[in-house]
């Protein structure tokens, strides 16, 4: 028993400080998560996403009635089955991390260029790029170079943290919209949960 | 809370040395009258200039009147036209040794809006209290008005009669004296609420956003702390005493977990169980068994209901939503989550299944919160048919699905029958359906509505229209949507206190909220109301109600209802937010902006009919 125990603490004392804080460091934390966004480009359909958003909540999205500041978001809605069907996908995808991490899909709106809407989240709830509770934002510059180009890219320009942005492609061969694999040196565990 | 226990010994005496030339006087105000830091009254509160006088009788002498197991309110307003130190007195003889008074400091916060400053956060002082005026840390220029809330608790035992005493201010070798005269009536305020009035919160950032010093200088996990749980009970505790309960929500719009409101989970699929109880039972456990509130006047008592962590994303992974394994390791935590709370012996309390999220937060594809597209109620069918595998019919644990509607409200209350059985509704589409609460109330429902917590810029009364109109609908209760949230700055740049009723003491070197003047407020009309409704063994219900109502703002009965809109013939999809607001135009003109004396009148007639004379 006494030796159990001193073997369990020795196996403690050896396991680096990321790993007793369930993270990893940037370098490795960057490196799988650009296998999960290769991967994940080549796994998530994109012909499946585009029919997440209704066209009812695309028809909303940018009316504006000073009477109902809510109109947008209350006439939000996705067809349920698409909308699984990616986020299982998804879901699937950041388990390929060694750390916690998200796999987040965004994509641009036909006819309003310069705008991305974050169409999908996971349960760790992080992004370098969702302003929280908006339904339609400006484009980053890093999501327009990626849906131009086609070239993944990885983003670290807040503090501790990497995304990575990889391109979805539907049965065209169109890029329709983008995936966000992303973690942070630090989890808060307490960031929005709200 | 800084509690004076004494012979209603709350003395306060006013030094103003040097500054034999001011004029210094001490006034007695309603609880309604908010007086501002230069000696007048807040603009929202002068239309009840004709209270000015109501506390004091022919010989200038200030009377109360308390029910035994209540408190009795009023205000105490230092004035002087020359800055200086001060200290006071005043006695009141209890030879009982029962009654407690407890005083407080009124902040005056700068609203930026108006650029007016409006007291509320309601700072724990001592008797006696010594400071200055202007008072340094309120940074009021010209200030030459200090005010004071003073709750006197009369405890269920004290004896009926007539307590006198008197406050003084003492300026140099003068002193001004104001009699007091307390008469405590022989009968009891209920323990027992006829409303619940909740105050609800979203997770536990704001505790280390508003207590800077204790979590900056913790050098652990603060979120782990004795420290921190203490402080979330201390919020429990605060919202007891005033008659009122707490929910904390413990997830996000995508399902993410604080870890102190789940158990830690281990494995997958059939192998997912719980594995870790410590950190949910330090924080739960003392609400649960009511050990929290050992110290509290009204004795220690279970929470009556909790949120608990399941969501989406928890117990069961969204990866499996659909699969066997997601009802697998649904069942089987929930089922576990039961064996505990009845181990422990956590009977007394509702523990409520509710789904927070919405769609326009890209987390999950269904409305869990105001579900508008009725395919949406299909996911509330499979969650309540796994909550009955998950726990034994016979179980005396309370597991509760809670719902909060507001667009498809009707159709869910036939359409979630036996599924939902806490409906938190919009208060303003609730009007349409005059008859609903008591069908959901008479098959075993608990029905409450929901709303925000009046600004300080509305009049001081405002915030009693929410337990009233819960009493006259014949609801079981009101939520404020949320209530610990005062703003970056509250002090000085204040947002109006529309997500809050309750203060970090952080500023004044306290591990705990302090209480405002809206609280104590609501406080003392949820006292009133338990009154009024206990009466009903005397008098018809509809009678005491129509008379309140009556004397609250003059309406009806049926102005506290609008008509049944044809918007409410259509489906909720296709409703519009405009059309429902021009739906509740009834209700909206006619019960517009209750007088500031107008729980003064309900208070008034409480007492006619309860024993206080007029």
């Amino acid at each position: 028993m006494r030796i159990a125990y001193l073997l369990l603490l020795a196996l403690a004392l050896a396991t680096p400080e990321w790993a007793q804080n369930n993270t990893a460091p940037l370098p490795m934390m960057r490196q799988e998560l650009e296998t999960v966004a290769r991967v994940g480009s080549v796994m998530v359909d994109g012909d499946v996403c585009q029919k997440i958003v209704t066209p009812l909540a695309k028809e909303y999205m940018f009316k504006v009635d000073p009477k109902d500041p809510w109109l947008a978001g209350d006439n939000y809605d996705v067809d349920d089955v698409s909308f699984n069907v990616t986020k299982k996908s998804l879901i699937r995808l950041s388990h390929l991390t060694s750390f916690p991490s998200d796999v987040n899909l965004w994509m641009p709106l036909d006819g309003h260029p310069g705008k991305i809407q974050m169409v999908v989240r996971n349960k760790n709830e992080m992004s370098q790029f969702w302003r929280w509770g908006e339904i339609v934002q400006d484009m980053p510059v890093q999501m327009e170079a990626v849906l131009k180009t086609g070239q993944r890219l990885t983003v670290t320009d807040r503090p501790g943290w990497v995304s990575v942005l990889a391109p979805v492609y539907n049965s065209l061969g169109d890029i329709v919209g983008l995936i966000e694999a992303v973690s942070r040196e630090k989890i808060d565990a307490h960031e929005n949960v709200k | 809370m800084r509690r004076t226990q004494s012979q209603l010994f709350l003395v306060l005496f006013l030094f103003l040395p040097g500054y034999s030339l001011a004029a210094v006087s001490l006034e007695a105000l309603p609880e309604f009258l908010r007086p501002d830091p230069f000696g007048g009254i807040v603009a929202p509160d002068q239309g009840g200039a004709q209270l000015r006088s109501v506390l004091y009788d022919g010989h200038h002498r200030v009377t109360l009147k308390s029910w035994r197991g209540g408190y009795v309110s009023f205000q105490l307003l230092v004035k002087s036209t020359a800055p200086g130190a001060y200290s006071l007195t005043i006695a009141l003889n209890d030879p009982g040794h029962k009654i407690q008074t407890d005083l407080f400091r009124e902040w005056f916060h700068f609203t930026d809006s108006d650029k007016h400053y409006y007291p509320d956060a309601l700072v724990p002082v001592h008797a006696p209290y010594s400071s200055h005026l202007p008072e340094p840390d309120n940074k009021i220029e010209h200030q030459t008005a200090q005010a004071f809330w003073v709750d006197v608790y009369v405890p269920p035992d004290s004896k009926p009669g007539i307590y006198s005493g008197d406050a003084r201010i003492k300026f140099d070798a003068a002193h001004t004296a104001v009699p007091i005269e307390l008469t405590v009536l022989d009968p009891m305020v209920p323990a027992e609420d006829v409303v619940t009035i909740d105050h609800n919160s979203y997770g536990s950032s704001f505790l280390a956003e508003q207590y800077g010093t204790a979590f900056r200088n913790y050098s652990g996990n603060w979120y782990e702390s004795d420290q921190f749980f203490h402080l979330i009970h201390a919020y429990h505790q605060i919202f007891y005493e005033h008659r009122g309960i707490m929910h904390q929500l413990g997830y996000g719009h995508a399902g993410k977990v604080g870890a102190e409101f789940a158990p830690g989970l281990a494995g997958s699929g059939r192998t997912r169980h719980v594995a870790d109880w410590t950190l949910f039972d330090r924080h739960y456990g003392p609400l649960l068994d009511g050990s929290a509130f050992a110290s509290s006047r009204r004795g220690p008592r279970p929470i009556p209901f909790v949120y608990l962590p399941i969501n989406p994303e928890w117990p069961a992974s969204y990866e499996f939503w659909g699969e066997p394994g997601y009802e697998t390791e649904y069942v089987n935590v929930v089922s576990e989550m039961e064996r505990h709370f009845r181990e422990k012996g956590w009977t007394h309390t509702d523990f409520e299944v509710f789904f927070n999220h919405k769609k326009r937060y890209m987390g999950f594809p269904w409305d869990g919160d105001e579900v508008r597209f009725p395919k949406d109620l299909n996911y509330f069918l499979e969650y309540g048919r796994m909550l009955k595998k998950a726990v034994p019919a016979d179980s005396p644990v309370h597991f509760r699905m809670r719902a909060d509607v507001s667009w498809d409200m009707e159709q869910q209350f036939k359409l979630l029958k036996d599924v939902v059985t806490l409906w938190c509704a919009s208060g303003g589409i609730l009007s349409f359906y005059r008859d609903a609460p008591q069908a959901l109330r008479a098959r075993g429902d608990v029905v409450w509505y929901y709303g925000g917590p009046p600004s300080v810029r509305e009049n001081a009364a405002a915030i009693t229209e929410f337990p009233l109109r819960a009493w006259l609908w014949g609801v079981n209760g009101f939520v404020h949507w949320l209530t610990v949230s005062p703003g970056n700055d509250p002090w000085f740049h204040f947002d109006g206190g529309g997500t809050a009723l309750v203060y970090s003491g952080d500023r004044f070197g306290l591990a705990e909220p302090i209480p405002s003047i809206r609280l104590k407020v609501q406080r003392n009309c949820l006292q009133d109301l338990a009154v009024l409704d206990s009466m009903k063994s005397q008098r018809t219900l509809d009678s005491l109600k129509s008379k309140a109502a009556q004397v609250f703002n003059k309406s009806t009965m049926d102005d506290w209802w609008n008509p049944r809109p044809e918007l409410a013939d259509i489906p909720s999809d296709q409703w519009q937010g405009s059309a429902i607001d021009a739906a509740m135009e009834h209700t909206t003109k006619g019960l517009a902006h209750p007088g500031v004396a107008s729980w003064y009148n309900v208070h008034l007639y409480a007492l006619e009919i309860a024993g206080g004379g007029k």
